[in-house]
């Protein structure tokens, strides 16, 4: 080896060196995501009859967490139903919002996250990362929906139901934290049909992708790209029905919900 | 080095009651250590519990409290660690003769405290044992708990350097005078040598150490007041006035906790002289002031939490001063703090009370309250949540309590292992050093550069960090801002610890004709009182080699 070309490599090392030591600004700077996944729940539609939290259960493998811990509020519900009640007795109405994680734009959870075990993905999912967490809680405690999931103990299910366990996401231990991921595995296996047919995503495959909205008989569960202008989902959530959950904390929800009369908080 | 050995022959001045805890270990010793001892091991089967079946031993859930008792453990451990350094510092700023033995006391209190409170934290989380690893690895600078980590490392670096070289002259002493273990202090000690030079410089470095150390104090609690105090998302948490709230309740839970210590030990050990009653009335009238100064803020927290807020405040300072809280509240807002602040009241206006078992009664009723208010801040937020979903009402359950009551058998075993090592007093200093004789003098060429390299290193591995804090996977830059932080407080240990010769006088003769004493009238009285104890020394020390 010559002289020259061992130098021009010691250059290039040091340019490499140089170029990993400086701090980045490029993280800014990536492109804009193609997907940016939201959800539109119609209110008008819900019957309450909570398909989509035990179908959402089914598929991401929850664990039971049994009556004693059910009723210390212990379980874990990725979709869950929450019941809000308007009026006095005569007058009483009743309204079943079917509750997901909301995939915030501006969530508090990453913000307090000590470890990075939770993180936006570039299309908007609100990740979790179970093996990283250390189960400080302190996400949980900052998420104003309760959206988020301890596992407060040793995951268990009955035996009927182990062997239908979904081979596709893996099961949590205890001590971390986990929560509604729209389904990830089931885009990443669209996204990868749609590429070995050599097409991009279409906007029918996607509205009844994550298993809630699959379940759903009443159809009032919608998936969708909110990028994509023709989207059902996009269209949904320009409605002057839609609206989100506690808009004032400025967190901008991914999942819209529609109503005829205006939701009291 | 023999006369410089002998020059603090401590036998007849110092009264033997300074080193005499560091006695040969007795019977009571052995025993309070196997009572504390088996009280701390509550602590590890209430760890061990939550470690075996999961946190579902305690009464804490998702749809509940998600935080519960033993986070309130934790910020009331870190919040009595925060006064040792304060009172020590101050002492040593404010050059509070008066309270100059109550500040290694003190500081031990504090690295006893936070200890246990560390230990809280990580039996709190889920999975202590990546907890450690990886917060100081994958660390977020977002994150509170990361600032959290931060501020305690310096914390507990600072405070252990500062208590190291305010102490190493007594241990070097004790090498010479403690009834037991001498070669242990002496290995302590680490080569320092009595000399006016090294102790001018060891009190200038500490008192620099105190000054860059009170803010640091300052910033470990008010992290804790921002872990909740950020929090939009829980009402009766999301608040500015957070950081200095928790500071003043640091500040009243440790004075109290220091006032229960002293009253301990000087029981313990008979240092009824060293610790009198008007030392008890001074921090009495200091506890009842911050006390006071506690309840103007809860008064202004509560007031505004209930006045027009919004509802979920609302809600929630309703059920704290009527509803399901209100029993614990107002007994402890009456009992432990309005109860005892009127007898610190009445014992420091009135000058013919100076009550030890009073101040000590009002200090114990404070620490009580001062843990249940810290529940009370905890708590209550979650049965409020911003959603109706439903709660499950939080009952702590028998690990729980069993991990919060081995902290403090802990702490006292920490305590009383900390007391009975090393020394706790300070020992007098014969006589104030001439000021020409302690100038200090220049450091060796090799010295100047180590103690500057470990000051340039220090602060560019926390700029490194800093600025690298976007890519935390790649640079893990807590890592190397903590690595920096070790570096840059170990200068003032490497400036009075690395050896140096003693350098013989090289000063020029002082005059080659003496002086006339009778030309400077006024002086003659000082040279006299600055000769005297030289002279009277000179027989026993005998002629310098």
């Amino acid at each position: 080896m010559s002289t020259t070309s061992s130098r021009r490599g010691f250059l290039t090392t040091l340019a490499g060196a140089a170029a990993v030591l400086a701090p980045s600004r490029r993280a800014s700077a990536e492109p804009p995501a193609v997907h940016r996944w939201g959800m539109v729940i119609d209110l008008d539609r819900c019957t309450g009859c909570q398909a989509c939290a035990v179908a959402c259960r089914a598929e991401n493998n929850v664990p039971d967490a049994g009556p004693t811990n059910t009723s210390k509020g212990r379980s874990i519900f990725w979709m869950n139903l929450l019941t809000v009640s308007e009026g006095e007795y005569p007058v009483l109405r009743q309204q079943f919002f079917p509750a997901p994680c909301n995939h915030c734009e501006d969530p508090p959870c990453i913000k307090v996250c000590p470890v990075g075990a939770t993180t936006r993905s570039s299309e908007g999912i609100i990740q979790q990362v179970p093996e990283r967490c250390i189960g400080c809680r302190l996400c949980e405690v900052s998420c104003p929906y309760t959206r988020r999931y301890f596992n407060w103990s040793h995951p268990e299910w009955p035996e009927e139901e182990r062997e239908h366990l979904n081979p596709d996401v893996t099961p949590r231990s205890h001590g971390v934290i986990e929560k509604c991921l729209f389904c990830h595995h089931r885009i990443r296996a669209a996204k990868t049909a749609a590429q070995a047919d050599g097409r991009s995503l279409k906007d029918a495959e996607l509205r009844k992708l994550p298993a809630c909205a699959q379940s759903c008989p009443a159809e009032a569960i919608v998936f969708g790209d909110l990028n994509d202008p023709e989207s059902e989902v996009r269209r949904l959530s320009e409605s002057p029905r839609a609206f989100r959950l506690l808009e004032e904390l400025g967190t901008r929800p991914k999942v819209f919900y529609l109503r005829e009369a205006k939701w009291q908080e | 080095m023999a006369g410089v050995a002998t020059a603090i022959d401590l036998t007849p001045e110092t009264p033997p009651v300074l080193l005499d805890h560091l006695d040969t270990p007795t019977v009571r010793f052995w025993a309070s250590l196997a009572f504390l001892a088996a009280g701390s091991s509550a602590l590890f089967y209430g760890f061990a519990q939550q470690l075996l079946h999961g946190h579902a031993v305690t009464g804490q859930g998702s749809h509940g409290a998600i935080w519960g008792v033993v986070v309130a453990n934790i910020v009331n451990f870190i919040g009595i660690s925060h006064v040792g350094i304060a009172i020590s510092a101050v002492v040593r700023i404010l050059q509070l003769k008066k309270y100059q033995q109550l500040a290694r006391l003190a500081e031990f209190v504090t690295l006893a405290s936070i200890t246990v409170a560390v230990m809280n934290i990580s039996m709190d989380v889920g999975r202590p044992e990546r907890f450690l690893f990886n917060v100081v690895w994958y660390g977020r600078y977002h994150a509170p708990f990361v600032w959290s980590c931060t501020v305690i490392t310096t914390y507990v670096v600072g405070s252990s350097v500062y208590l190291y070289l305010a102490m190493r002259r007594d241990l070097y002493l004790s090498s010479v005078s403690a009834p037991a273990r001498r070669p242990f202090f002496r290995l302590m000690s680490l080569g320092y040598r009595d000399t006016p030079v090294t102790r001018a410089r060891h009190n200038r470095v500490v008192w620099w150490l105190a000054v860059v150390i009170l803010p640091i104090m300052v910033s470990v609690h008010s992290v804790y007041g921002y872990i909740f105090g950020v929090q939009a998302g829980r009402p009766g948490w999301y608040n500015p006035f957070q950081a200095p709230y928790f500071v003043l309740g640091a500040i009243v839970s440790g004075f109290s906790t220091v006032i229960m210590v002293i009253a301990v030990l000087r029981k313990a050990f008979g240092w009824e002289e060293i610790f009198p009653g008007r030392i008890f009335k001074g921090l009495g009238v200091f506890l009842g002031f911050v006390t006071l100064l506690y309840m103007y803020f809860l008064f202004s927290e509560y007031l505004t939490g209930r006045y027009a807020s919004p509802q979920a405040e609302r809600a929630v300072f309703g059920d704290l001063l009527f509803g399901r809280f209100a029993p614990f509240m107002w007994s402890a807002v009456l009992g432990g703090m309005v109860f005892p602040f009127a007898l610190l009241f009445i014992q420091g206006v009135n000058r013919k009370v100076c009550s030890i078992p009073m101040t000590v009664f009002a200090a114990a009723l404070i620490n009580v309250a001062m843990w249940v208010t810290r529940a009370l801040i905890v708590v209550p937020s979650f049965y409020h949540p911003m959603l109706p979903w439903d709660v499950a009402p939080y009952t702590p359950t028998f690990p729980e309590w069993c991990i919060v009551g081995g902290s403090f058998f802990m702490f006292a075993l920490l305590l009383l292992i900390l007391v009975k090592t090393f020394p706790v007093l300070e020992l007098p200093e014969e006589h104030e050093d001439d000021p020409r004789q302690a100038r200090s003098q220049k450091m060796p060429v090799w010295k100047r550069l180590v103690v500057g390299g470990s000051a340039v290193a220090g602060l560019s591995l926390v700029s490194f960090g800093i600025g690298h804090r976007a890519s935390p996977e790649f640079f893990h830059p807590p890592a190397i801002w903590l690595c920096g932080i070790v570096t840059l407080l170990s200068v003032p240990f490497l400036i009075c610890v690395l050896p140096e010769r003693a350098k013989t006088e090289r000063r020029a003769p002082i005059r080659a004709v003496p002086i006339h004493i009778g030309a400077r009238r006024a002086e003659v009285g000082r040279y006299l009182a600055v000769a005297a104890p030289r002279l009277a020394a000179a027989p026993r020390v005998g002629p310098h080699r």
